[in-house]
């Protein structure tokens, strides 16, 4: 049986990197990874607790959350590609247009 | 040999589960774009076996579906249309690394604070798992996709619905956001 307090550990460190990553890098691409790291340590969460309850309820709202971050992505790299179009380049910290 | 079954299942738990945090720790620090891409691939994967040890066999195959098989090949494609060569020289993080490190150390250490207490503290609680009352009801293995199904289009239908409405203006909005002016 795994405890939930693994689960709990394991999603909590997959969290922190994705955060970290989020927080230090410049590149947009990878800002986007660390954002779907963050979303499957919830989803690990969901999971470990649906298991405990013994429904599937966390269960179906981590497919819903899988949706949600797929169409997270597909916007997220459109964005990407319209600002490299734009800007020639996608490093966050030269994009600042409504820096006052 | 349940027992031994379920003695291994929680450390290959927290072997898939390490492994998917060094994927993810070679993500946020590796330099080439294509090396992160490959971290967060193996990360996923890893996320993934983390699924199958949680009972949840339809969701892991889902995982590997839609992050290896269709959100992976797509940051590769972003990563090839974007020309990453000029941007070596420029450096890797933000200005604000220190204060952002400083700050996530801090946000931790406080998580890893109540993580120490519900281990070794005074009033160390007895690990949370599986409650026995309800082993019965937990559907696994074949009907494990039954159940998830039961669940996403009987019980909430609604929220599936929305998701779909979601995922179509998503599509709409990704082609009107890549779309060249000209056009």
């Amino acid at each position: 049986m795994v405890s939930m307090n693994s689960v709990l550990f394991i999603s909590f460190l997959l969290f922190s990197v994705g955060v970290a990553g989020v927080l230090i890098r410049r590149n947009a691409l990878i800002i986007l990874m660390c954002v779907e790291l963050m979303l499957n340590a919830a989803n690990l969460n969901l999971v470990a607790f649906a298991r405990h309850a013994g429904t599937v309820a966390g269960q179906a709202f981590a497919l819903l959350v899988m949706g949600l971050a797929a169409a997270e992505v597909a916007i997220g790299l459109a964005l990407v590609v319209a600002l490299y179009r734009k800007k020639d380049s996608i490093q966050v910290d030269q994009i600042n247009l409504l820096k006052g | 040999m349940e027992q031994l079954l379920a003695f291994i299942g929680h450390y290959m738990f927290l072997l898939f589960g390490l492994l998917a945090v060094g994927g993810a720790v070679a993500l946020v620090f590796s330099k080439n774009a294509v090396h992160s891409v490959v971290g967060f691939l193996f990360a996923m994967l890893n996320v993934a076996a983390c699924y199958l040890t949680l009972d949840a066999e339809f969701l892991a195959v889902a995982q590997l579906l839609v992050y290896a098989g269709g959100i992976v090949v797509l940051f590769l494609f972003v990563v090839m249309l974007v020309e990453m060569t000029k941007y070596k020289e420029k450096g890797l993080f933000q200005l604000q690394t220190p204060w952002a490190v400083g700050m996530v150390v801090v946000g931790a250490a406080a998580f890893l604070g109540v993580f120490w207490k519900t281990w070794f503290g005074p009033n160390a609680k007895v690990a949370l798992t599986l409650n026995e009352g309800i082993v019965g009801t937990l559907k696994v293995g074949s009907e494990n996709a039954q159940a998830v199904s039961r669940g996403l289009f009987a019980d909430y239908l609604l929220p599936f619905e929305i998701l779909s409405v979601i995922l179509l203006v998503a599509l709409v909005g990704a082609v009107v956001l890549a779309k060249t002016e000209r056009v």
